[in-house]
């Protein structure tokens, strides 16, 4: 074996010097009709897997990841790490996504009081308040009632919330990736409701969290009583304890520091709680000196995600056919459109959606574009940016749209376009168009 | 008889063309092609955006069990919690004093606490640090000021001040969340009194007063006190979500796009060339940017660089026990079966377990282990150890 290995070396080599010869050679050449390039030895040996066996099924009991993807991971950084990174997060790589569904180990990770491991034995879910009947359920009674799976998408509302001033993040992982989307199965509220009777007074809802920060938020019945979930199932298996185990709230489209985790209680009154993480943070502080506080939508909004920082360009040449990829959302409601420009959105073309397009939940978008020299149009370096819309009526607006209202100060609900410049080497860097 | 037929017949689309036209207004007007509306009986949804009415089943692209909604009220799965049960999670504390408890305690008292539980993360006087956030940066009702400061116009500027004192609009907050969040690595473990210390000291860093009266060195809190403990921002925040109108206060609220920075347009008039403000440039990271990511930013689909630490064990049993272990071939760990092998040259029988033999033993048992990793399995299979 380590004989063939070597042999195969020597060949790699070989094949690397014949196909640099072969290029000089062939410079005028059509490429399909020629002969003469070396073989490539990844096609003419025998690869290594192929004359051994693999592993047994017995392996792995709860199958990993290719090994060779050790890099497709949940980043941190500092500036976001308090608390020995207990209230800390842990972004997504959507560079690296396909499709709309966030597998469960990628997806990113917020706590505020470290991730909680709960005994599901020892669960107990208390709803009380303006209720006629309040009740308590094991995790096993809660799972009984019929349940619901729905496609939606969770958002930090704190998503691109460091780059109100200026870019600061040269990486679509931390400019965009305080998010993740995923298939939920849980009981929509109103169907536990229904026996419970919710009395007419009540306007709000706390959900309580378990976790030693007993996280909790308020919410208004409207939502209660819409689509909010409790849910137990993230893409057909148990909730990772970083999204809860067993037992999270979803609120489809809000906040995810709504969608309260390690559920606890469910409390009914005519008067909000004023909980810790809805005053001190997740307010949105405008120029007037007044601070949007109970901002429950995370409204519409979209970035490319291919090319990236991450996943450049450099490896394209002038007249390849390339796709242009990217996501879009909103809390709002679905997507209808998503328009793509060239020029840092001086002018826009419409993309093309695809794949499922679905409520509140990551939505694909497409453009097929061959690469113009040097990266330029009419000699400026090409500036990527999308700009979606959703069924509510929305658009993403500008950044000196957003700023005008919102000013740079609110840290949260930052939804204005993004750009990502892609220079003559074909490298992509964050930058903002803004006066 | 064919008469009768066509009658129920027509009786029966009749009914079905009623029977949409009622789920269609039931749902409000859920009409366009996602089947979303912004209103809901009548009134604008809660939060500005769109909501999907179930008509026909279906609540936007997904179907429903019309059964459940139908028998939800008949169900209750769990049981009704007892009265001590109730009170032993029914703790959270509102402004208006629900679920506060009495006690008291000094700003002295709460100086000691704090400086034993407190001062590692939260700094000196509150001061912060590490990530961890600031409890004061001062008196509360000159930085409530600054709240107006916005460093869009001028990046060098002092931007506002958002701590407990100068930001949060009600102290009950502050009360609740020491109790069940803190101290952060070991929550739940203050007593009332000493949480009453701890907030009254926090009340003097940050400068307050009470009723007139200064919080200074030796101001005793206690719950009276507290419940007239008026923030300085109270009026900072909007919607409105206090008193029985809360919820149409919202509704109004995010009924109207420019209070949140927002903007709604017609697709069809919406810009496509020449959309951007004159004043407009390209604006690149300054300084390089935060790149301190963990693990460092890498797209490459190399093998990660961990050392693998052998477990012979393992591999004995995922490779080897289904021969060596049931008959087939030498067993393992019993010497007088290896002997006529082992007898004529330990490199002869690694070499056979490396490269395999033509009595069924696969190379290396079918692992992809290197050659000196794979001599260990082999004297373990050999020795039992």
């Amino acid at each position: 074996m380590d004989n063939k290995k070597s042999n195969q070396e020597i060949d790699r080599r070989d094949f690397f010097k014949k196909a640099a010869m072969s290029v000089t050679a062939l410079a005028g050449t059509s490429l399909i009709s020629s002969n003469a390039r070396a073989d490539d030895p990844a096609i003419m040996h025998h690869v290594p897997w192929g004359q051994v066996w693999g592993d047994p099924v017995t392996k792995n009991r709860y199958g990993l990841p290719s090994k060779y993807e050790h890099n497709v991971v949940r980043r941190n950084t500092k500036l976001l790490a308090s608390g020995n990174f207990r209230a800390s997060i842990a972004v997504t790589p959507i560079q690296e996504s396909m499709g709309i569904i966030t597998p469960n180990g990628l997806f990113f990770s917020r706590s505020h009081g470290g991730v909680a491991h709960v005994d599901p034995h020892e669960y107990r879910l208390m709803i009380h308040g303006l209720v006629e009947k309040p009740i308590v359920l094991t995790l096993e009674q809660l799972k009984k009632y019929p349940s619901v799976t729905r496609t939606h998408f969770i958002e930090c509302p704190a998503n691109g919330g460091q780059e109100w001033r200026g870019p600061q993040f040269n990486s679509v992982q931390f400019a965009k990736g305080f998010m993740s989307c995923a298939e939920w199965t849980g009981v929509y509220l109103k169907t536990i409701l229904a026996d419970l009777g919710l009395k007419p007074e009540a306007q709000w809802m706390l959900a309580e969290g378990s976790d030693n920060s007993e996280m909790g938020r308020t919410i208004p019945i409207d939502k209660v009583l819409d689509d909010a979930m409790i849910v137990w199932g993230q893409n057909g298996e148990a909730l990772r304890p970083e999204q809860g185990y067993p037992v999270r709230i979803l609120l489809p489209g809000w906040e995810g520091n709504l969608c309260v985790k390690w559920l606890k209680r469910l409390e009914f009154a005519t008067e909000p709680w004023y909980c810790k993480e809805e005053t001190s943070k997740y307010t949105a502080l405008k120029p007037t000196g007044k601070a949007i506080q109970h901002f429950y939508a995370n409204e519409v909004n979209s970035t490319v995600t291919s090319p990236s920082p991450e996943i450049d360009w450099t490896n394209v040449k002038e007249g390849d056919l390339i796709e242009i990829e990217g996501l879009a959302w909103s809390g709002m409601g679905t997507i209808t459109g998503v328009d793509l420009s060239f020029d840092g959105g001086e002018n826009y073309t419409e993309a093309k959606l695809k794949g499922l397009v679905l409520p509140k939940s990551w939505t694909r978008w497409s453009y097929i574009y061959k690469i113009p020299k040097n990266f330029q149009i009419n000699g400026k370096q090409l500036l990527l940016t999308s700009r979606a819309m959703d069924d509510a009526g929305y658009i993403q607006p500008t950044i000196d749209q957003e700023v005008s209202v919102m000013g740079v100060e609110s840290v949260y609900h930052r939804n204005a376009v993004e750009t990502w410049e892609v220079n003559a080497k074909g490298e992509v860097n964050h930058v903002q168009i803004r006066s | 008889m064919f008469k009768l037929d066509r009658k129920l017949l027509t009786i029966a689309s009749t009914a079905a063309a009623l029977a949409i036209i009622t789920a269609g207004c039931m749902g409000g007007s859920a009409s366009t092609s996602t089947g979303n509306t912004t209103e809901k009986d009548g009134k604008a949804t809660i939060d500005g955006g769109s909501t999907y009415p179930v008509v026909n089943d279906k609540t936007g692209p997904y179907d429903v069990n019309p059964q459940v909604a139908a028998d939800a009220p008949k169900i209750f799965n769990g049981r009704v919690p007892t009265a001590n049960e109730l009170a032993a999670w029914n703790k959270d504390v509102m402004p208006d004093g629900t679920g506060l408890p009495e006690g008291s305690g000094s700003v002295e008292e709460g100086e000691e606490i704090y400086e034993s539980k407190c001062v590692s993360c939260h700094g000196d006087f509150g001061s912060g640090g590490g990530g961890y956030p600031s409890l004061s940066k001062g008196n509360a009702y000159e930085l409530q000021k600054t709240l107006t400061n916005n460093r869009w116009k001028d990046p060098e500027a002092d931007g506002p001040v958002r701590v407990f004192g100068s930001y949060w609009p009600q102290v009950s907050t502050l009360w609740w969340y020491i109790r069940d969040g803190m101290p952060h690595p070991k929550s739940k473990t203050l007593t009332d009194d000493e949480v009453y210390a701890l907030v009254a000291y926090i009340l003097n860093i940050n400068e307050f007063e009470i009723n007139g009266v200064e919080v200074d060195d030796e101001y005793v809190l206690d719950r009276k006190k507290f419940l007239e403990v008026i923030m300085p921002n109270v009026n900072g925040f909007e919607p409105n979500i206090d008193g029985p109108n809360a919820l149409n206060n919202v509704r109004a609220y995010y009924a109207n796009p420019k209070n949140f920075g927002a903007i709604k347009v017609n697709p069809s008039d919406r810009c496509m060339t020449n959309c951007q403000d004159k004043s407009a440039k390209i604006v690149h990271i300054k300084n390089g940017g935060i790149k301190d990511f963990l693990p460092p930013m890498s797209d490459k689909r190399d093998l990660p660089k961990e050392k693998v630490v052998l477990d012979v064990k393992a591999v004995y049993t995922d490779n080897c026990a289904m021969c060596h272990g049931n008959g087939v071939g030498p067993a393992f760990a019993n010497p007088s079966e290896w002997t006529p092998y082992t007898s004529k040259g330990m490199d002869k029988v690694y070499a056979s377990a490396i490269h395999g033999t033509d009595g069924g033993m696969p190379p290396k048992g079918g692992s992809t282990l290197s050659d000196a990793d794979f001599k260990s399995v082999v004297d373990y299979l050999i020795s039992g150890k």
